[in-house]
């Protein structure tokens, strides 16, 4: 078992009840194999530098969690079919950081 | 034999006291690397306000020669900055 951090952008044409789902599908996702979160950050609406698929902006889901081979594996094979999530990124940590958070300051966040 | 350290630092503090104009400014060699002083903050692809220290107008990384970041220190940057693409954050 290590520690993960897995970042999922989701388009910006979904509504609030569907970002939720998406959020939902994957926690659960994590949780059912031989995973278990340590944090969930919503960054929320984000721009981004330049033009991805068309889209200029995205909705930013932010996960910490700890897990094997066999999660990281189920969180591939699901996001590569999604059709509501554009990039995503994994990245393996000795120690999470969990006090630290870069997107706090987020007007979109504040909104909401 | 020991060497003089202060052999650059000693003369020609004022800028203006310059030979010519294509002589280089001493803080030009003198700075150490930004990132590995003490209480230097962490190289991560969710900072993005320190890494668009390190980036050009047209988002190329800046050579080490210009900000002067340790070659340790630069190749982590690279890392994170790629890091940091991919999401299109920068």
């Amino acid at each position: 078992m290590s520690f993960y951090e897995h970042t999922l952008v989701a388009k910006q044409d979904l509504s609030t009840s569907e970002i939720e789902k998406v959020e939902n599908k994957y926690s659960d996702l994590i949780n059912n194999s031989e995973g278990k979160i340590v944090k969930i950050e919503k960054w929320g609406l984000l721009n981004f530098a330049r033009k991805l698929n068309n889209y200029r902006k995205g909705f930013f889901i932010h996960y910490k969690f700890e897990g094997n081979n066999e999660t990281l594996n189920q969180i591939k094979k699901n996001t590569l079919i999604d059709k509501s999530v554009l990039r995503h990124l994994t990245v393996k940590y000795k120690k999470l950081n969990t006090e630290k958070e870069y997107f706090k300051e987020n007007k979109f966040n504040e909104k909401k | 034999m020991k060497r003089n350290k202060k052999k650059f630092t000693s003369k020609n503090k004022n800028p203006l006291n310059k030979l010519s104009l294509f002589q280089k400014s001493e803080s030009y060699f003198g700075r150490s690397c930004p990132l590995s002083v003490k209480d230097a903050p962490p190289i991560d692809y969710k900072d993005i306000k320190l890494l668009k220290r390190y980036l050009s107008d047209t988002n190329k990384m800046l050579p080490s020669r210009i900000t002067s970041v340790s070659q340790n220190k630069q190749r982590k940057l690279a890392l994170e900055i790629r890091k940091a693409k991919v999401l299109g954050l920068l």
